[in-house]
């Protein structure tokens, strides 16, 4: 295949922008650059003080209902709650815009009869991280998968079939993958007892 | 005529001048001296048993450095780490088939009984590998340093060959 | 490349046969198992089965309280424990805005990259275990052992430190750990321009990692790999650098990026990634200021408001996050550990389809996987 290739320095790349903060998360693809994620300067303490006003909202020019969320009290920078059948939807969007699937889980709220579906996305090139959630009922929690976008999401979404019984309608492998082969039960539900 | 008795004289007569039991002991000399581990690291202890047989631990000095992928040519097994529900059927066989004679050393808290990861309702993991298979030496800690490790492995010297080949450390 | 093309192309017209490697294999650094379809020694599928140390760690969340959950982060990934355990404090101390000491941030920040070059010399040492040469792994020891040996004298462990507490750190460096981590600095230089003179720049290593295993932007982004997997594929992702957490903002460092995006890609991605991790150790030990290493007034009894935290940090594999959903009580609702090993394993099947199986191995090495990491 390849010739011995003389030993060069294949590294040192001097990549990012200048060193102290964010790379300057401003143009957010074509629409209309919204004012980006609050340039947080370098803050020494932990919760970096937010300068931004009631948090803007990095993808507003996006038809989906997100809201922009303080960073530096939650760790995201926006928040969508969705209907169930607009998951799909949701992801094609987000990989629209250059976003990455990070994960995928539920939340099991047995006192309101509901699982909360969370799909967590994040951009690789800037600070943008992005919460999607829906709520499903719990007696028959079923929801579309979105492997066909992200086929990250295959592993994440077998992960969240294991732990709360979350079938993921059109996954092509549904199968347990961390518990056992032949696991009937998803310990990560409220009232899960052994 | 030979008789139970008889023979029993015959055995108690020579027994000044012909030792049989001298080959077990040699035999067990020569285990004792080479164990051969089984590679098998399940998690964090396994990281601590690679410390062991690297450079500053080297656990050559003992004998045991020859670390075995297949289990067909271990004597000992080290089992470094969590075993759960998915694994213990895979960890059972390993352990049928090494050949006899064979050792097990059950490395850190986990092995000795499921360690940090039990708790009321757990649902996956083998509390004690001694449920699995007998366990001849318990090594505690989370995960033991590797001098534990080398300890375990004297330990079951003493254990084959009855004595001890260092003199014992005592805490000051 | 050649082959990958016609083994995939026919349909499943050879005969194929099933290979199962795992979950006791030396080569998948614990217990992972791969079923790999093989046609001759051409992969055709290779579809990992992970699950065989799940240790119900998300479901260890729910059941203690905030402090009691701590020594189970430094077990999700042991070999960069710190930065597990710095996610998880990190989420506690967002929702309940403490005000983390700058001093107990500056030892975070040195104890989290030495913990990150001790982890990137355990994978160097066992990745080239696996490619054939043992004597790498003797080395690499030796120099992590030093590592440990500083971050033993001030946490008290080898491997599993939780070390972090919420609000701050467990206790202070003295002037001996400061010395001795100067010192180590300085001896690590020239080391690792030693492993570049022995073992990178060798020819055996070249020719078995160079063009082995590409993994397009695009594949990393479809799959969400983080950490020096997407970096080899020159994409510029540090979470410290993206997101800046604790004090790395402070700090002139490089995000060391690759074009070639193949094996050899990502381990000069992650030699260099040592380089850059002694500057801030440098930079911090210079900048360390004095002070308290623990917040005033940390709750002895945490609860933390409803609603939900993240917090993400850059591990020695990758992004790792956080997610605590909070019902107000002293035990989290919900704790999600999203770990960087389970990314950057889930494009193994795509990525391996058509490679020789040496091959394949020689990727998954170079994807630097903890299993535990993974299955949790």
């Amino acid at each position: 295949m390849t010739t011995p290739n003389e030993p060069q320095p294949k590294v040192d790349s001097a990549p990012s922008a200048s060193p102290p903060a964010v790379p300057a998360p401003t143009a957010v693809v074509p629409p209309k650059p919204v004012a980006a994620t609050a340039p947080r300067p370098a803050a020494p303490a932990q919760p970096p003080p937010p300068p931004a006003p009631p948090a803007p909202n990095p993808l507003a020019h996006l038809p989906l209902p997100f809201k922009g969320v303080d960073y530096a009290a939650k760790g995201y920078h926006a928040d969508a709650t969705v209907s169930p059948d607009q998951v799909i939807a949701a992801a094609e969007v987000l990989d629209k815009e250059g976003l990455s699937l990070d994960t995928i889980t539920g939340v099991d709220w047995m006192a309101e009869g509901q699982m909360e579906v969370v799909y967590d996305y994040f951009h690789p090139a800037k600070a943008l991280r992005v919460v999607v959630r829906t709520r499903i009922p719990r007696d028959n929690p079923e929801i579309a998968s979105i492997h066909k976008v992200f086929p990250g999401a295959n592993w994440h979404e077998r992960e969240t079939h294991d732990f709360f019984g979350i079938r993921f309608l059109g996954h092509p492998n549904l199968t347990p993958f961390l518990l056992p082969e032949d696991a009937d039960f998803h310990p990560l539900r409220k009232d899960y007892a052994p | 005529m030979e008789t139970p008795e008889s023979n029993a004289q015959l055995l108690s007569d020579c027994a000044p001048y012909v030792k049989f039991a001298k080959l077990d002991e040699m035999l067990a000399l020569g285990r004792a001296n080479s164990l051969w581990p089984l590679t098998f690291g399940l998690a964090c202890c396994a990281i601590e048993m690679m410390a062991a047989g690297a450079s500053r631990f080297d656990i050559s000095r003992f004998g045991a450095e020859v670390f075995r992928p297949s289990p067909r040519q271990a004597d000992l097994m080290i089992v470094a780490g969590t075993v759960n529900k998915k694994m213990a059927a895979a960890v059972k066989t390993l352990y049928d088939q090494m050949p006899e004679p064979k050792w097990v050393i059950a490395m850190g808290n986990c092995a000795i009984s499921g360690g940090p990861f039990v708790f009321p309702g757990q649902y996956a993991v083998v509390e004690g590998v001694d449920k699995l298979f007998p366990v001849d030496v318990f090594i505690p800690g989370c995960p033991p340093r590797p001098e534990a490790l080398i300890e375990g492995l004297l330990k079951l010297e003493e254990k084959l060959t009855g004595k001890r080949r260092w003199p014992t450390v005592k805490p000051e | 490349m050649i082959a990958k093309d016609a083994i995939l192309s026919n349909g499943g017209a050879n005969e194929t046969f099933v290979l199962n490697l795992g979950p006791q294999h030396p080569a998948t650094h614990g217990v992972l198992r791969v079923k790999m379809t093989m046609d001759g020694e051409y992969i055709v599928r290779a579809e990992p089965v992970c699950g065989y140390i799940h240790r119900m760690q998300e479901k260890m969340g729910e059941n203690r309280t905030y402090a009691q959950f701590l020594p189970n982060t430094s077990r999700i990934d042991y070999l960069s424990a710190m930065t597990y355990t710095h996610g998880f404090v990190g989420a506690v101390e967002r929702a309940l805005k403490l005000q983390v000491p700058p001093r107990a941030e500056y030892i975070r920040v040195i104890t989290s990259e030495m913990n990150r070059i001790s982890s990137h010399l355990v994978w160097w040492g066992a990745f080239l275990l696996d490619l054939g040469g043992f004597t790498p792994l003797l080395y690499a020891f030796d120099d992590r052992e030093k590592i440990l040996d500083l971050l033993e004298s001030i946490t008290g462990s080898r491997l599993t430190y939780s070390y972090f507490r919420i609000g701050g750190v467990y206790n202070d460096v003295d002037d001996q750990f400061l010395k001795g981590t100067r010192e180590f600095v300085a001896q690590m230089r020239p080391r690792l321009k030693m492993y570049r003179a022995l073992v990178t720049d060798n020819i055996i290593l070249r020719k078995r990692l160079i063009d082995i295993g590409p993994i397009s932007k695009e594949m990393c982004r479809k799959y969400g790999a983080t950490g020096p997997v997407i970096r080899g594929s020159g994409v510029t992702y540090d979470v410290r650098r993206v997101e800046p957490y604790s004090v790395y903002s402070e700090f002139d460092f490089v995000i060391p990026t690759c074009e070639e995006t193949d094996s050899m890609a990502r381990y000069a991605v992650r030699m260099e990634e040592m380089v850059q991790s002694l500057r801030i150790i440098e930079q911090a030990l210079d900048k360390l200021p004095a002070g308290p290493v623990m917040a005033e007034k940390v709750p002895r009894v945490l609860k933390l408001p409803a609603g939900d935290y993240c917090y993400a940090t850059e591990a020695a594999r990758g992004r790792f996050a956080v997610r605590i959903v909070s019902d107000g009580k002293e035990i989290p609702y919900r704790v999600k550990l999203r770990t960087p090993s389970l990314s950057n394993l889930s494009l193994f099947e795509e990525a391996s389809a058509g490679m020789l199986l040496p091959d394949a191995l020689a990727l998954m090495g170079s994807l630097d996987l903890v299993i535990p990491d993974i299955d949790r």
